[in-house]
């Protein structure tokens, strides 16, 4: 048996970890407030932003009337044999399950597609899964082209891609995550609706873990494009918390003061939801069609700053959940290892007795 | 101070009849301004339009350029937008704004790099009409947020 001193070592050293832990536990949650607020602070653009292009979808005609084409690119549906999947995963570890579930969902839905005989392109966000991907799986080779032509001064470019393999990696992103923001979404956005228009990908799928509150999160495969409804998720997979973690979850967040219940919905919400629905002809100042067209690319940005903002808050709670079961455990060790502690100690105390009393009854 | 058009006041739930605007700036990380005002001004696509308590329902995109409030709660404030659109109804003004900002924070550093850019755009384009398009809004987004941060917005 461990001598008394090895004991008490081993004590000190599981106790920092303890404080380690804890610490890092109140720092997610902190994290966690934070994230989900701006979160919920987003939610009356992208209501708005739909509501918008629902009217105006009742306001123009989506097809063509004489040929029968449908008049945005992004609503075109072809046969599915390239598609695009972006990853969101997090920037560090230290989260439980956040991150590895996520790539078993993503590599599910990989297999899947490369069975059917599809191409897969990666698009990676946070750090984590740039460095798995990359590992994995060659990047994608782009050739930008100039060409001239002659009676004509200017230059022409055109991209062209170089498939090598079914599964490559289109991009990494890893500025998203610490400070999410919208300018930076947006260029994802442009590059993604720029190969879709040229037909280089034939869908988006989006990967990433949805946030309704603490104990209500999972892991969505969603479809970015095209896009089939307005103002709807299209979900094609997903997968929800166990009971187990739910429990966890929901201790974690209640011993941090923060609501397991999903956030009520504000005034300014209540009215998002109205606007640009009320019963009355409006007048348009631009040709409605000219809108929708503008519109369209600003939503689809809208769809991946949202999932990016949802994420963060999911793995700042994954986080907070894990720490907070490492803060647990490191308790439980402690407990158990002064008990051994105090056992060896007592052992060692008895046994001088006895031999003190048996030298005694000796003389 | 504007007559409300008869009806037109009550017509959307929880109108007022005060006679002042509701403005709301929505911009996509968060409700940036709310507040109450008797006139905005709005840089629509097609030029400056200004919205009175009372204005006949509108949906306009907003190009690159200063919203302004006046009176009400809003203590005359200015924001430069980007791009946006906004909603006009008789007694509420909801603008939603891509990037909106007090033009004292404008970086002007940045906004003649969006210039040099947009320049740069435009000497690449050759025959690309769609490039062309894209140097143009950017710079019109840049002389605008220029202009904003030296208050010499038009």
């Amino acid at each position: 048996m461990a001598n008394v001193l090895d004991l008490r070592r081993r004590i000190r050293s599981v106790k920092n970890t303890r404080q380690i832990t804890k610490a890092m536990k109140m720092v997610s949650a902190a994290k966690l407030r934070r994230a989900q607020e701006r979160a919920l602070q987003a939610r009356p653009y992208a209501q708005m932003l739909s509501n918008v292009l629902e009217s105006l979808v009742r306001r123009t005609d989506l097809y063509n009337e004489a040929t029968g084409e449908i008049m945005h690119p992004l609503l075109v549906e072809r046969e599915e044999k390239s598609v695009l999947l972006v990853v969101i995963a997090g920037d560090k570890g230290f989260a439980g399950g956040f991150n590895s579930n996520i790539g078993k969902a993503a590599q599910k839905f990989i297999d899947e597609r490369v069975k059917l005989g599809q191409n897969v392109d990666l698009e990676s966000v946070g750090k984590k899964a740039i460095g798995f991907y990359k590992k994995k799986y060659a990047a994608a080779n782009y050739e930008r082209t100039e060409e001239h032509y002659d009676n004509d001064l200017s230059t022409h470019f055109e991209t062209i891609r170089h498939r090598a393999q079914q599964v490559e990696v289109t991009g990494e992103h890893t500025d998203f995550l610490v400070k999410t923001e919208f300018e930076a979404v947006s260029k994802l956005s442009h590059s993604i609706i720029e190969r879709y228009e040229r037909a280089e990908i034939d869908a988006v799928y989006l990967v990433y873990n949805e946030f309704k509150s603490v104990i209500s999160q999972r892991i969505v495969v969603e479809k970015l494009l095209p896009i089939r409804k307005l103002g709807s998720h299209e979900i094609t997979a997903s997968e929800v918390l166990s009971d187990e973690q739910r429990e966890a979850a929901a201790k974690a967040a209640t011993s941090e003061g923060i609501s397991v219940n999903e956030p009520e919905e504000t005034q300014i919400e209540k009215e998002a939801k109205k606007f640009g629905t009320a019963e009355v002809d409006y007048i348009f100042d631009q040709a409605p069609e000219r809108l929708f067209r503008h519109l369209m690319p600003r939503y689809v940005t809208t769809q991946i700053f949202h999932a990016l903002l949802e994420s963060v808050a999911s793995e700042h709670a994954a986080r907070m959940t894990a720490t907070d079961a490492a803060t647990k455990n490191a308790g439980d060790l402690i407990d158990s290892l002064s008990l051994t502690m105090n056992r060896v100690r007592q052992a060692a105390i008895t046994k001088e007795i006895i031999e003190i009393v048996s030298g005694a009854a000796a003389l | 101070m504007p007559v409300p058009v008869s009806g037109l006041g009550d017509m959307a739930e929880g109108g007022n009849n005060s006679g002042v605007l509701q403005v709301r700036l929505v911009t996509p990380e968060r409700v940036l301004l709310d507040a109450t005002a008797d006139a905005v001004e709005l840089p629509s696509m097609s030029g400056y339009l200004e919205a009175l308590y009372g204005h006949a329902p509108l949906l306009a995109e907003l190009g690159a350029g200063e919203v302004r409030l006046h009176g009400g709660s809003s203590a005359d404030q200015k924001f430069f937008v980007a791009w946006g659109f906004v909603e006009v109804l008789p007694e509420r003004v909801t603008i939603l704004a891509e990037t909106a900002m007090h033009p004292d924070e404008i970086n002007l550093g940045k906004a003649e790099d969006l210039l040099k850019q947009a320049e740069k755009t435009y000497a690449e384009a050759g025959d690309n009409q769609a490039m062309y398009d894209e140097a143009n809004t950017l710079m019109r987004q840049a002389d605008e947020m220029i202009a904003s941060a030296q208050g010499k917005s038009l």
